[in-house]
C-alpha cells in the first residue's frame, strides 16, 4: 500500500511539475527571446542612422534623411517591442535610459547639418555625434546581455525542474521493481520454500512412519498444517490398530 | 547465510537515514526548498524498504562472521546509494556518477567534491551533505548498533567486523559500552564544537555543518572556499583544535574526561602522533616563510591548518596548496599516507600502523644482529602479537598495492601524475583534497565519470579497511 502510495505522489508531483513548466517558464522566454531580437533591430537601426549621419556630413541631403528616417522607425518599432516585453527588474529603468539617450542622440541629426558648420566637420563628428551614438550602443548591448543572461537561466531552471518533474517517477519505478524482488524473496522464505518441504516430505512418505519429516522450523500457518497432519496421522494410526 | 536476518539489520540501516533525511526535508519545508520532493521520496523509500524486512524477521541473537561481514559491507553500500538519491533528484550539478561520488564521498569522511559552486545548494541539501559525514564518521553500523534490539551476540560480531583489531586496543570494555563511549564521545564534541563556532561568530546552519565534519574528520563544507571564507582566526584554532581531536582515539579521550589512567596525556601513541604533526607544520611554515610566500605568522597559521587538515584526513581548507613548493606538498602527501589514529573517526592507514610499521623493522633489524633472540613489539604498553604484526604489515602491502594500481587506471585515462597519485591516495585515505586539478580549492569534477567512479570505489575500500571488502567475496553461501 505504502508502496503504492509512492507511485501515486510521484506521478502527482511529476504532473503538477510538468503543468508549471508548460505555463510560466514558456511565457518569461518568449518575452526574452523577443527583447533580445529587439536590441538586435535597435543596433543595426543605429548603425544605419550614424551612416545616415555620416552621408549628411557628405552633404548628400537626400540619401541622408531617407536613411535616416526610415532607421528612426525601425528604432522606435523595436524600443516598443522592447518596452513591452519586461521580465528583469532593472530592465525597465535601462529601456528608459535607451529611450532617454535616444532622443538625445536623434536631436543631433533633426536639426540641420547640410550647409551648416557642421557639414564635412569631422570634428564634431568625432566628438559629439559619434560619441552619443556610442553610449547609446553600449545601453543597448546591456539590455542584450541581461536578457541573453536570464534566457539561459530560465533554460537552467526549466532543464532543472524538467530534471526533478521525472526523477521522482523513475526512481519509485526502480524502488517498486526493487520491492517486488524483496517480496519474492520474502514469500519464498516464508511461504514456497516451506510448502516445498511439507509437499517433499508428503511425497517421501512412508507408509511404516506416523509422524512428517519435513524441517520446517517456523512457527506460522505452514508449521501449524503439519503439526494437523501429524496429528491426523496418529489418529490414523489409532483407527489401524483398532 | 540467512539473508533474512541480513536485510532485518539493514533495514534498520535505512530507518537510522530517515531520521537525518527528516530533519532535512524539515529545513527544506520551513524554507519552501527545490529540494523538498528529493528528500520527501528518499525519507519514504527508506522508510517503506526499512521497515518491510523486519515484518518477516523474527528475533536473532546471534550473528555468523559471514553475516556480519555482509551486513557491514552491504550496509555501507545500501548507506551510499540512499544517499545519493536527494541529489540526484534534484539535479543542478548532479548527474548519476556525480551524486554518487557525493554520497560515497560523504558517508566514508572523505570529503571531497564534485561541486563547483556548493553555495548554490539548497540549506537542506548543505545539511544532508554534512549529516552524510557525521552518519559515517564513527560508522553507520556503529550507530545501527546501539538500536538493535536483542542482539548481544550479534552486537559483538558486527563491532569486530566495523573496528580493527588495532582500533579496538583502547577501549577496555565490553561491546556495547564501547559503543556507547563512541558515540557520548562524538556527540558530545559535535555539540560543543558547535557551540564554540556559534561563539566565534558562525551562524547555527554553518556551525552544525561545520562540526558535524569536523569531528567526523571529512571536510564538506557550506562555503566555496571551505574555512578561507569565514576569514576569522578563532574559527580556525576551534576548527584545528577539534580536527586534531577527533584524530584521536576515542577511547582515550574518553579516559582523559573521566579520569582514567588511559588517557591523551599517559600515551606514547598520542605524543608521537602530535609530535609528528607538529614537525610537519614547522617544515611546511618554513619553507613557506623562506620562500616569500606569506609572513612568519602568516605562513604558521596557514601551515598549522593545512598539516592538521590534512594529517586528521579532514581535508578542509584555507588557502589553495596547489601553488605552495613541492617540498611542503611532499609534506602533505606524506600525512596523506599516514593518516590519523585508529579507534578515532579517520579513515586511511592510520598512524598506528606506521608506528607498527617502524616497530616491525626494527625488530627485524635486531633479529638479523640476534637470529636467535625473542623480541616482543610492544604498543601502549601491551605486547602487539605476531598474528596482528602480520596482519598490519600486510594491510600496509594492500595499502600500497591498491594505491598504486588506482593510480595506474586514471593514468590509463591520460589524468597527470600529480593529480592521479593525489586523487588515489586522498581518497583511499579518506583524506579529501589531494594536488594538481584536484587541490584544497579545486575538485574532482574535471575528472572522467570512470575515474570518478574508480575513486569512489577507494574512498569504501579505505572506509571499510579493504579486508573485509576480500572477506565478502571470499566467503562462501
Amino acid at each position: 500500500m505504502l508502496l503504492v502510495g509512492l507511485l501515486v505522489v510521484a506521478g502527482s508531483v511529476s504532473v503538477l511539475e510538468f503543468m508549471k513548466l508548460s505555463t510560466s517558464s514558456t511565457s518569461i522566454l518568449e518575452n526574452n527571446h523577443k527583447s533580445i531580437g529587439a536590441s538586435k533591430t535597435m543596433l543595426e537601426a543605429l548603425e544605419r542612422e550614424d551612416s545616415g549621419i555620416l552621408l549628411l556630413l557628405l552633404g548628400k541631403w537626400e540619401e541622408g534623411r531617407r536613411i535616416l528616417g526610415e532607421s528612426d522607425m525601425m528604432f522606435l518599432e523595436a524600443l516598443t517591442v522592447a518596452q513591452n516585453n519586461i521580465t528583469k527588474d532593472n530592465e525597465a529603468e535601462l529601456i528608459a535610459d535607451i529611450q532617454n539617450k535616444y532622443v538625445h542622440y536623434k536631436e543631433k541629426w533633426t536639426r540641420p547639418i547640410v550647409d551648416t558648420f557642421k557639414e564635412g566637420n569631422i570634428d564634431w563628428y568625432q566628438n559629439i555625434a559619434h560619441q552619443e551614438f556610442i553610449q547609446l550602443k553600449k545601453s543597448i548591448n546591456q539590455l542584450m546581455t541581461i536578457n541573453q543572461e536570464s534566457l539561459y537561466e530560465e533554460a537552467t531552471r526549466l532543464k532543472d525542474n524538467g530534471h526533478r518533474a521525472v526523477m521522482p517517477s523513475i526512481i519509485s519505478i526502480i524502488g517498486a521493481i526493487l520491492f517486488s524482488f524483496l517480496l519474492i524473496f520474502y514469500l519464498d522464505q516464508q511461504f514456497i520454500i516451506p510448502l516445498k518441504k511439507l509437499l517433499k516430505a508428503v511425497k517421501n512418505f512412508n507408509q511404516g512412519y506416523y509422524q512428517l519429516q519435513s524441517s520446517i522450523k517456523s512457527k506460522d500457518e505452514i508449521n501449524q498444517l503439519e503439526i494437523e497432519i501429524n496429528q491426523m496421522l496418529k489418529r490414523a494410526r489409532k483407527n489401524d490398530i483398532r | 547465510m540467512r539473508l533474512e536476518v541480513v536485510f532485518k539489520i539493514l533495514g534498520f540501516v535505512l530507518l537510522f537515514n530517515a531520521v537525518f533525511l527528516f530533519i532535512a526535508l524539515m529545513i527544506a519545508y520551513s524554507n519552501q526548498e527545490s529540494s523538498l520532493i528529493p528528500l520527501l521520496f528518499t525519507t519514504l523509500i527508506c522508510i517503506i524498504f526499512g521497515l518491510f524486512p523486519m515484518v518477516f524477521a523474527g528475533k536473532h541473537e546471534s550473528l555468523s562472521f559471514a553475516e556480519g561481514i555482509m551486513v557491514v559491507v552491504s550496509g555501507w553500500v545500501i548507506t551510499c546509494v540512499i544517499g545519493m538519491l536527494p541529489y540526484l533528484m534534484w539535479g543542478g550539478e548532479f548527474n548519476l556518477i556525480d551524486a554518487w561520488f557525493e554520497s560515497v564521498s560523504g558517508y566514508t569522511t572523505t570529503g571531497s567534491t564534485i561541486l563547483n559552486d556548493i553555495e548554490s545548494l539548497p540549506k537542506s541539501l548543505l545539511f544532508w551533505r554534512s549529516t552524510t559525514h557525521w552518519i559515517g564518521g564513527v560508522g553507520i553500523i556503529i550507530f545501527v548498533l546501539l538500536i538493535l534490539p536483542h542482539a548481544r551476540n550479534a552486537r559483538i560480531t558486527l563491532l569486530n567486523t566495523e573496528m580493527s583489531e588495532l582500533s579496538k586496543s583502547n577501549f577496555h570494555y565490553k561491546a556495547r559500552t564501547t559503543i556507547q563511549i563512541l558515540i557520548v564521545v562524538y556527540v558530545g564534541l559535535t555539540f560543543l564544537e558547535t557551540l564554540l563556532l556559534r561563539l566565534a561568530g558562525m551562524s547555527w546552519f554553518d556551525g552544525i555543518n561545520h562540526a558535524f565534519a569536523t569531528i567526523a574528520t571529512g571536510g564538506f563544507s557550506t562555503k566555496n572556499n571551505s574555512i578561507a571564507y569565514f576569514e576569522n582566526i578563532w574559527i580556525e584554532v576551534i576548527i584545528m583544535f577539534f580536527m586534531l581531536l577527533s584524530g584521536i582515539h576515542f577511547g582515550l579521550i574518553f579516559g582523559t574526561i573521566t579520569g582514567s589512567r588511559y588517557n591523551i596525556f599517559r600515551s606514547k601513541m598520542v605524543r608521537s602522533y602530535v609530535m609528528i604533526m607538529f614537525l610537519g607544520i614547522i617544515l611546511v611554515a618554513l619553507k613557506l616563510f623562506i620562500n616569500d610566500f606569506y609572513s612568519w605568522s602568516e605562513s604558521l597559521r596557514f601551515a598549522s591548518f593545512q598539516v592538521i587538515s590534512v594529517g586528521t584526513t579532514t581535508g578542509f581548507a584555507t588557502v589553495d596548496t596547489a601553488i605552495w613548493p613541492v617540498f611542503t606538498q611532499m609534506v602533505i602527501i606524506y600525512f596523506t599516507i599516514q593518516c590519523a589514529m585508529t579507534g578515532s573517526t579517520s579513515g586511511g592507514l592510520k598512524f598506528d600502523r606506521v608506528y607498527l610499521f617502524i616497530k616491525s623493522v626494527k625488530k627485524q633489524v635486531r633479529l638479523i644482529k640476534h637470529p636467535a633472540g625473542v623480541f616482543a613489539i610492544k604498543m601502549e604498553n601491551k605486547t602487539i602479537n605476531d598474528s596482528l604484526e602480520r596482519q598490519t604489515m600486510l594491510f600496509i602491502v594492500l595499502y600500497v598495492f591498491t594505491f598504486f594500481i588506482t593510480t595506474l587506471l586514471l593514468t590509463t585515462m591520460d589524468i597527470d601524475l600529480m593529480t592521479a597519485f593525489s586523487a588515489s591516495i586522498a581518497t583511499l585515505g579518506n583524506v579529501g583534497p589531494g594536488f594538481g586539478n584536484v587541490s584544497s580549492m579545486g575538485n574532482f569534477d574535471s575528472l572522467p565519470n570512470l575515474a570518478k567512479f574508480i575513486l569512489t570505489l577507494n574512498m569504501l575500500l579505505g572506509r571499510l579497511e579493504i579486508y573485509s571488502v576480500i572477506a565478502l567475496f571470499t566467503i562462501r553461501k
